[in-house]
C-alpha cells in the first residue's frame, strides 16, 4: 500500500471529530452513525494498513534538517494501533447506550473521535518527535474528556490530570532533546545510544524521559492523576484510562527502552534498577490500595495502576523476552479492563450504584453483567485458562531469565499482587452473586443491562477465553510481527 | 488412544454445558449427569489398558498409565458414586441445582485432568481450575457458615495457587522442562541448588494447601462439613488426593530421597496426624467430624509420603503402603460421606445429640458405614488396616535404620493416632446406630434404590481387597514408578503377630479414650458437649489478625507515599505560587479589639471605629495578597531591587 495512506487513520478522526461539532445538539441519531462511521472508516483502514503494510516512511513536514515529521508503520507501532482500532469501536457501541442521558455530547463525541486520531499518530509515529507531538496531542483531547461533568468536582479531576500531564511533558522533553541532539531520533529496534559522552547526563535525561511518560502509564510517583480521573464517564475510563491514553504511556517507554536509547547502553546501570524498582513498587501499591478502595470504579483505576507497571516492569528488564512479555500483558490487559470497566459502568448506569457494598445480590439481577465481570476478575487475576495467566507467566519467566537479581523480587510482588487481585477483584463478583440473607440491600428494581452494552462486554470476555486458549499462537504472532 | 483420553476429560465438560441447558427437565439432567460420569469411568478404565505413554492435545500432555490411570479410575468412579445418590439428596432442597450439576461437572473433568496430566503445566491449569468450580460446592447452600467456609477455602486456593505457580517458574527455570518423567533427569543434570529447594517449598505450600496440610488446613474443617454430601465425599476423598499427588512428583520426581525435604514433610505430616485426629474427637457434628477426619487422614498419608524418601532404596513398604492409603481412604471417605448424606436427607441435621439412634433400622447405612469406620480404624479384615500395617511397618524400620529416638516417638503418636481414629468413628457410630432415639431424633426416610446402589457398590470394595491380601500388589504395583518405589522383597506377612501388634495397641488405646475421656468428659447428662467449640482457631486468631495487621501497616505506607506528589505540588503552588489565604479570624479580632480602645478613649457607643478597623485591616490584607500572590508583584520586586542596587551604584560612582 501506498505510505500516503498512512495518514488516514490518523486525520480522518482528527477532521471529522472536529466536523461533528456542526451537528445539532438534538440530532443525536446522525451524530452517532456520524461518529460510528467515522470511527469504523479509521478502524478498517488501520487494519488495511497492519495487513498490507507500506514499507516507506512517509515525511510529512521538514522542520530543519533532522527534524521531521514521519510516520511509518512498524511491530510494534501495528500491534499497538491494531489493539486500539479493535476497541475504540466496541466503545463507541457501548457509549451509545451509556451516554444516551448525558449532556454535551457534540463536545463528548468529537474529542472521543478526535483522541483515536491521536492514538494512532503515537502508534504510527517513526521519531521520537513526531510521538511526543501526538502525545501531547491525546493529552489535550482528553481533557475535556475528563471534564465532561462540568462540576467542580469534574473540573478538578481535569485540572490534576492536566498538571501531571504538562508537567510530564516537560520531564519528557528533556529527554527527547536529548535524544534529538544525538542523532537518536528515528525509532530503531535496538536503539542508539552506545556510547554518549556523558554517561550520567544520559542516564539522567533517560530516568527523566522515563518519569515524563510514564505519567501516562501511571508509574509511582506520578499515578494520582488516574484514580481522580475516574470521575470521567465510564466510556472513557474504560477506553482511555484503560487502554488508549495509559498504554500509550507504556507503549512511549517501551518505545524509549528499546527503540531509542537501545537496551545495551542502559542494562545493568542504576537507571535500570531505579526503573524497575518504581515499576515494582507500582505494582505493589496499586494493588494494596486497591484493596482498600470501596468505590467500585476507583477500585478498577487502582488496578489499572497495578497492572500498567506490570507492563513497565517487563519492558525495563531490557531482553527481548522482557519486551515480548510487557506486549503480551499490553494487549491482555486492554481486553480484560476494558471489559471490568464496561460491566462497572452497567451497574452504575442502569443502577447508579457506586460502591462495592452496594453490588450485593446485584448479580442476580444483572447475571450477564457479572458473568462477564467474574471473567474479567479470573483473567486478571491470572488464573488459567484465562487470557491473564499467559501474560503474567511470561513475564515471570521472562524475570527469571533477565540474570538480574532485582527482578526476582519482582517475581515475588507479581504473585504477592497476583493473590490481591483476587482479593480485590473477586469480592464484587462474589458480593454481587451471593447476597447474605441478613443483607438488607434492596434489589428488586435492578435490571439487566441492555444489548447494546452488553455486546461490547460478551465480545471481552469472549476475548478474554479465546486468547487465552490459543495463547501460543498469539504469542507466535506477537513474536512475528516484532520480528524478535 | 489421544481420542479417547480427550473423550474422558472433556466430556464432563461438555455434560456440564448440556446439564446447564437441560436445568427444566429434571429428570432428564439427572440422567445425562449420571450417564457423562458412567462414560469418563467407562473411559478412563479403558485407556488404563494400554501401556504407559503421553498424549498430548493442543499444548496439554496427558500421561496414560500408572498412578496416573488408577486415580483417574478412582476419581471417575467417585464422581459416579455420588452422582447415583445426587437425585435423592437434593430431592427436597431443590435451591440453585443447575449450577451445582454444572460445577459438579466441570470439576470432574479438571480433576480428571490433574490426574492424568503429564506435565505440571498442565497439572497447574486444571488445578486452578479445580480450584475455582469446587468453591461453588462449598457455597452451594449460600448460608453465612457456607459464605464464610467459601471465603476461607477461596483465600487458600488463590494464595496455594500463586505459590504453586511461583514453584513452577523457579523450577521451569532450573530445569528448563515441567514434563514430570523428564524432571528427575533434568534435575540430576543441573544438580542441586537452593533455587530447588525455593521451587519444591512453593510446590509442596500449594499443593499442601489443597491436601490440607497443617499449617494451611484451615478451610478443611470448615468446607467440607458444609457442602452438599455427595461434594463433601469428593472435597474429601479426591480432591484433597489431588494436592498429595502434586506432593507426591516432588518426592519422587524432585527431591528424590533427599533428608531435608522428607524430615520437613514428617514434622508437617505428623502434626497435621495428631491435630486432625485430636479436633475429631471433640466435635459433635458428623460431617464435621468426618472433614477432621480427613485432615488427620491426609497426615497420615503424608507421614507414608515422608517415609518413602528417608526411605530411599528401602522404600517399597511405605510405597506400596502410602498408595494403598491414599485409595483407602479416597473409598472410605466416600461411603462415610455418602453415608452422612443418606442421614441428613431423613434428619435435617448433622447434630450427633439429634442424630441418636437415628441409624436403628436402616441395616443399609448401618452396614456401610460400619465397614467404613472398620476400614478407618483399621480393623483386620479392611483395606485400612493392611495399608495402616504398611505404613506403620515403613516407620519401624526407618526407626531401626536411623536410629533416631524422635521416629520412636512418631511411631507412637502414629499408633496414638490411629487410636484417636478408632474412638471417634466409635463415637459416631454408637451415637448414630446404637443409642436410643430421643423425642428430637427424626424417623426419617426410606432410601431410594438408587441411593442404596451407590452406597453399596461403594463400600464393597473395601473388605474385599481387606480379605483377598493379594490384590494389594495388583493395585499398587503399577502406581510405584511416580515416586521410584521398590516391589516387596518378600511376602508380606499381614496378619502376622508383629503386625496385628501395632492395630491392637492402637485399638486399646482409642478403647480407653471413648471410654475414660469421651464417655466421661464429651458425655454430661447424655448429650454430647464440646468445650473446645469456637475456641481455638488458628485461622481466627493468628491468620486473620496477622492479615488485618499487614493490611494495616502496609495500607498506612501507601495512603503516606499516595500523595506524595500531590502535596509536593500543593507545596510549590503555596510557596512559589502563593495562593490566595483567606482572610482570618485572628487578624478581625485584633483589628476589632484596636478599634474598641480607641472607642473607649473617644468614650464612642456605637463601635464606629471597631467595625471601621476591621474594615480596613480586611481591605488592607486582601490587597497585599492580591498584589503579594501576583507574578508580577514579583517582578515588580525584582525592578524594586534592581532599582535600589542601581542607585547604589550611582551613588558609589559619584563618590
Amino acid at each position: 500500500m501506498n505510505s500516503l495512506f498512512l495518514i488516514v487513520p490518523i486525520f480522518l478522526p482528527i477532521i471529522l471529530g472536529a466536523l461533528s461539532f456542526l451537528i445539532p445538539a438534538e440530532k443525536k441519531k446522525q451524530r452517532n452513525t456520524f461518529v460510528m462511521f467515522t470511527i469504523l472508516c479509521s478502524s478498517v483502514s488501520v487494519w488495511a494498513l497492519a495487513l498490507n503494510t507500506p514499507q516507506e516512511s512517509l515525511t510529512l513536514l521538514n522542520f530543519t534538517e533532522n527534524l521531521s515529521f514521519v510516520l511509518k508503520l512498524d511491530g510494534a507501532g501495528k500491534l499497538f494501533s491494531c489493539l486500539s482500532a479493535t476497541l475504540w469501536p466496541l466503545t463507541a457501541l457501548y457509549a451509545f447506550e451509556y451516554m444516551s442521558h448525558e449532556k454535551n455530547l457534540p463536545m463528548f463525541y468529537a474529542f472521543f473521535t478526535m483522541a483515536f486520531g491521536a492514538t494512532m499518530g503515537i502508534a504510527m509515529a517513526s521519531n521520537i518527535l513526531t510521538m511526543y507531538l501526538f502525545y501531547e496531542l491525546l493529552t489535550l483531547f482528553t481533557i475535556p474528556l475528563v471534564m465532561h461533568g462540568l462540576t467542580r468536582k469534574h473540573n478538578q479531576a481535569a485540572r490534576k490530570y492536566m498538571n501531571y500531564s504538562i508537567g510530564g511533558a516537560a520531564f519528557a522533553f528533556a529527554g527527547v532533546a536529548f535524544l534529538i541532539v544525538n542523532d537518536a531520533n528515528d525509532f530503531v529496534f535496538g536503539g542508539h545510544i552506545t556510547s554518549p559522552e556523558d554517561p550520567t547526563i544520559a542516564l539522567i535525561l533517560f530516568v527523566f524521559a522515563f518519569l515524563g511518560f510514564g505519567v501516562k502509564a501511571a508509574v509511582f510517583p506520578l499515578h494520582s492523576w488516574l484514580p481522580t480521573a475516574s470521575v470521567a464517564p465510564t466510556p472513557v475510563t474504560a477506553l482511555l484510562h484503560a487502554v488508549a491514553v495509559v498504554k500509550a504511556g507504556a507503549f512511549a517507554i517501551i518505545r524509549l527502552i528499546y527503540y531509542s536509547y537501545g537496551t545495551d547502553f542502559i542494562k545493568g546501570s542504576w537507571a535500570q534498577n531505579l526503573v524497575m524498582a518504581l515499576a515494582m513498587f507500582t505494582i505493589f501499591y496499586g494493588s494494596m490500595t486497591a484493596l482498600r478502595q470501596k468505590h467500585f470504579k476507583r477500585r478498577l483505576a487502582f488496578s489499572t495502576i497495578s497492572n500498567l507497571s506490570y507492563i513497565v516492569f517487563a519492558a525495563t528488564l531490557m531482553t527481548e523476552a522482557g519486551l515480548l512479555a510487557a506486549f503480551c500483558h499490553l494487549l491482555f490487559h486492554s481486553i480484560i479492563k476494558i471489559g471490568a470497566f464496561f460491566s462497572a459502568g452497567a451497574v452504575l448506569h442502569k443502577t447508579e450504584r457506586e460502591y462495592v457494598p452496594e453490588l450485593e445480590g446485584i448479580g442476580r439481577k444483572m447475571p450477564l453483567t457479572f458473568i462477564f465481570f467474574t471473567i474479567s476478575a479470573l483473567s486478571l487475576t491470572g488464573i488459567p485458562p484465562f487470557c491473564g495467566f499467559v501474560s503474567k507467566w511470561y513475564i515471570a519467566t521472562a524475570s527469571m531469565e533477565a540474570q538480574n537479581p532485582f527482578a526476582i523480587v519482582g517475581v515475588v510482588i507479581l504473585l504477592i499482587s497476583a493473590f490481591l487481585t483476587a482479593m480485590y477483584m473477586l469480592s464484587p463478583a462474589i458480593k454481587a452473586f451471593f447476597k447474605r440473607r441478613d443483607n438488607a440491600n434492596d434489589v428488586s428494581d435492578v435490571k439487566e443491562a441492555n444489548a447494546l452494552m452488553q455486546v461490547p462486554m460478551g465480545i471481552c470476555a469472549v476475548l478474554c477465553i479465546v486468547t487465552g486458549l490459543m495463547a501460543s499462537n498469539v504469542i507466535e504472532l506477537i513474536k512475528g510481527v516484532l520480528a524478535i | 488412544m489421544t481420542a479417547l483420553t480427550m473423550y474422558c476429560v472433556f466430556t464432563p465438560f461438555v455434560a456440564a454445558i448440556i446439564s446447564a441447558l437441560l436445568g427444566k427437565y429434571e429428570k432428564l439432567r439427572n440422567a445425562v449427569v449420571i450417564l457423562a460420569t458412567f462414560i469418563s469411568l467407562a473411559l478412563s478404565v479403558l485407556i488404563a489398558q494400554s501401556p504407559a505413554r503421553i498424549v498430548c492435545f493442543a499444548s496439554l500432555n496427558f500421561q496414560i498409565g500408572g498412578f496416573n490411570s488408577t486415580y483417574a479410575i478412582i476419581a471417575a468412579f467417585m464422581w459416579f458414586a455420588a452422582a447415583l445418590l445426587s437425585p435423592q439428596y437434593f430431592k427436597d432442597h431443590n435451591h440453585k441445582l443447575s449450577r451445582y450439576y454444572f460445577f459438579f461437572l466441570v470439576t470432574m473433568g479438571a480433576t480428571l485432568g490433574v490426574f492424568l496430566s503429564a506435565d505440571l503445566m498442565t497439572t497447574f491449569i486444571f488445578f486452578e481450575i479445580m480450584s475455582f468450580t469446587s468453591y461453588m460446592w462449598v457455597i452451594q447452600d449460600e448460608t453465612k457458615d457456607a459464605m464464610d467456609a467459601g471465603k476461607t477455602y477461596l483465600a487458600i486456593a488463590v494464595l496455594g495457587g500463586m505459590v504453586a505457580l511461583m514453584g513452577l517458574f523457579v523450577l521451569y527455570n532450573i530445569t528448563g522442562t515441567l514434563m514430570i518423567a523428564d524432571l528427575y533427569s533434568a534435575i540430576q543434570y543441573v544438580g542441586k541448588s537452593t533455587e530447588l529447594y525455593v521451587a519444591a517449598f512453593c510446590l509442596l505450600f500449594g499443593f499442601g494447601a489443597k491436601a490440607g496440610m497443617f499449617p494451611l488446613h484451615i478451610w478443611l474443617p470448615k468446607a467440607h462439613p458444609v457442602a452438599p454430601a455427595p461434594a463433601s465425599a469428593l472435597l474429601s476423598g479426591v480432591l484433597t488426593k489431588t494436592g498429595v499427588f502434586g506432593i507426591l512428583v516432588v518426592t519422587g520426581q524432585i527431591l528424590r530421597d533427599d533428608e531435608i525435604w522428607g524430615y520437613t514433610l514428617l514434622a508437617l505430616a505428623t502434626i497435621t496426624m495428631v491435630l486432625g485426629a485430636v479436633i475429631a474427637v471433640f466435635s459433635n457434628n458428623l460431617k464435621r467430624t468426618l472433614a477432621c477426619s480427613s485432615l488427620s487422614q491426609i497426615g497420615f498419608i503424608l507421614v507414608g509420603v515422608s517415609m518413602i524418601t528417608l526411605l530411599g532404596e528401602e522404600n517399597a513398604l511405605a510405597a506400596n503402603g502410602t498408595f494403598l492409603y491414599m485409595i483407602n481412604h479416597s473409598i472410605v471417605k466416600l461411603v462415610l460421606f455418602l453415608c452422612a448424606g443418606a442421614i441428613y436427607l431423613g434428619a435435617h441435621t448433622l447434630d450427633l445429640n439429634k442424630l441418636k439412634g437415628y441409624g436403628r433400622n436402616k441395616p443399609v447405612i448401618m452396614i456401610t458405614f460400619l465397614i467404613g469406620a472398620c476400614s478407618l480404624a483399621g480393623i483386620p479384615g479392611f483395606t485400612g488396616y493392611l495399608s495402616k500395617t504398611l505404613v506403620h511397618e515403613a516407620i519401624v524400620e526407618y526407626a531401626h535404620l536411623s536410629h533416631l529416638p524422635i521416629i520412636t516417638i512418631i511411631e507412637w503418636l502414629f499408633l496414638f493416632s490411629g487410636g484417636l481414629t478408632a474412638a471417634y468413628m466409635l463415637k459416631l457410630f454408637v451415637a448414630i446406630f446404637i443409642e436410643k432415639p430421643t423425642e428430637e431424633t427424626e424417623k426419617g426416610k426410606k432410601l431410594s434404590p438408587l441411593s442404596a446402589i451407590a452406597l453399596i457398590i461403594s463400600a464393597v470394595a473395601i473388605p474385599v481387597i481387606g480379605i483377598y491380601t493379594p490384590l494389594v500388589e495388583k493395585i499398587t504395583y503399577p502406581m510405584l514408578s511416580l515416586v521410584n518405589g521398590h516391589h516387596f522383597h518378600h511376602e508380606i506377612h499381614y496378619f502376622s503377630f508383629t503386625n496385628l501388634k501395632g492395630v491392637l495397641i492402637s485399638l486399646a488405646i482409642g478403647i480407653l479414650v471413648y471410654a475414660l475421656f469421651i464417655r466421661k468428659v464429651l458425655v454430661k447428662n447424655k448429650t454430647y458437649v464440646n468445650p473446645m467449640d469456637g475456641k481455638i482457631s488458628l485461622e481466627n486468631q493468628v491468620y486473620i489478625p496477622l492479615i488485618k495487621i499487614l493490611t494495616a501497616v502496609f495500607g498506612v505506607i501507601c495512603r503516606a507515599f499516595a500523595d506524595l506528589t500531590d502535596f509536593l505540588i500543593f507545596l510549590t503552588r503555596k510557596s512559589v505560587l502563593s495562593d490566595a489565604k483567606e482572610h482570618t479570624e485572628h487578624q478581625r479580632k485584633y483589628a476589632y479589639a484596636l478599634g474598641d480602645v480607641v472607642d473607649h478613649v473617644k468614650h464612642d457607643k456605637t463601635h464606629k471605629n471597631a467595625n471601621l478597623f476591621v474594615r480596613v485591616s480586611e481591605t488592607i490584607s486582601k490587597t497585599t495578597q492580591r498584589i503579594s500572590s501576583n507574578f508580577s508583584f514579583a517582578l515588580f520586586m525584582t525592578c524594586f531591587g534592581v532599582c535600589i542596587i542601581l542607585v547604589f551604584l550611582i551613588i558609589s560612582f559619584v563618590s
